[in-house]
């Protein structure tokens, strides 16, 4: 018996269009919370500033230069399986899990400096609004976590694909979500990391 | 190209943010940035220009206007939350 298949939506794989879907209410979710963040701010009088050019700022900007570098080498994995280079493109992809990893460790070393200075979420050793913690450990936490969730995904459709099992059109759609979690970060360095400077 | 100018933008705002500008002017150069950040990445990046107009006009247009809501509602919440009970 013949089977007629509905056509996928805008012509794409599925898995694709419910990644833009997916994209779609993440970003929405990250607005909501920067928006949250903006208007605390605006009603907090007693802000505070703690970041200094050395190190927080400083260690902002590399972690945006590796985010920033892992979006390009996500194209070259998406390129090369694309163009049926699987050696290649699984080197490009094994290049993002590493900048990936260096961005998780640079963020981690910085929320323990934090930490050991006093800050958390509910305090603030300067003195000031405890909003300041609050906000900065909730944005950046989340940001962090879609960073570590994007590590494992690279790690596990490279598996898949270096055995076969999956084509080049997984390695895209994982590539979607990666520069999505980049484009975050471009909201989220200005906005909590440069607002917040000395 | 396009990783170039994502750097360059970004050396901008860290120049700015040291630049003695007004909050109201920082604030809102920062998101303009952003927002150039975002465009080249959706379609250099994650290659939205080779994608069908469709997609874009279905997604796009949408979480605009839940983005503008959400700033309409929230600062109401703010006014909310210095109510009190009489």
């Amino acid at each position: 018996m013949a089977v007629t298949m509905e056509a996928t939506p805008f012509g794409m794989p599925s898995r694709k269009f419910a990644m833009w879907l997916f994209i779609i209410a993440d970003a929405a979710t990250f607005a909501a919370i920067l928006f949250a963040y903006g208007y605390a701010r605006l009603a907090s009088p007693n802000w505070t500033r703690p970041f200094q050019f050395w190190p927080t700022i400083a260690n902002g900007l590399v972690m945006t230069v590796v985010l920033l570098t892992s979006s390009l080498t996500m194209v070259g994995a998406s390129t090369a399986a694309r163009d049926g280079k699987q050696p290649l493109a699984l080197r490009w992809l094994g290049a993002t899990v590493v900048l990936g990893l260096v961005f998780t460790a640079l963020h981690v070393s910085e929320w323990v400096t934090m930490f050991g200075e006093g800050w958390s979420t509910a305090t603030n050793p300067l003195g000031g609004s405890t909003l300041v913690g609050g906000t900065f450990f909730i944005i950046t936490g989340l940001s962090l976590l879609h960073v570590i969730a994007g590590v494992v995904a690279l790690i596990v459709i490279a598996g898949g694909y270096r055995r076969g099992r999956w084509d080049a059109s997984y390695i895209e759609t994982t590539g979607l979500y990666w520069h999505f979690v980049d484009v975050v970060w471009m909201f989220v360095f200005p906005l909590v990391y440069l607002l917040n400077a000395k | 190209m396009a990783w170039i100018g994502a750097m360059l933008i970004v050396a901008i705002e860290a120049w700015l943010a040291y630049a003695h500008l007004s909050m109201g002017v920082l604030v809102g150069s920062f998101l303009v940035l952003a927002i150039i950040e975002t465009v080249v990445a959706l379609r250099y990046f994650m290659n939205l220009k080779y994608e069908p107009p469709a997609l874009f006009w279905t997604l796009i247009p949408g979480l605009v206007f839940a983005l503008l809501m959400l700033n309409h509602v929230w600062p109401d919440a703010i006014r909310v939350s210095a109510l009190r009970f009489p």
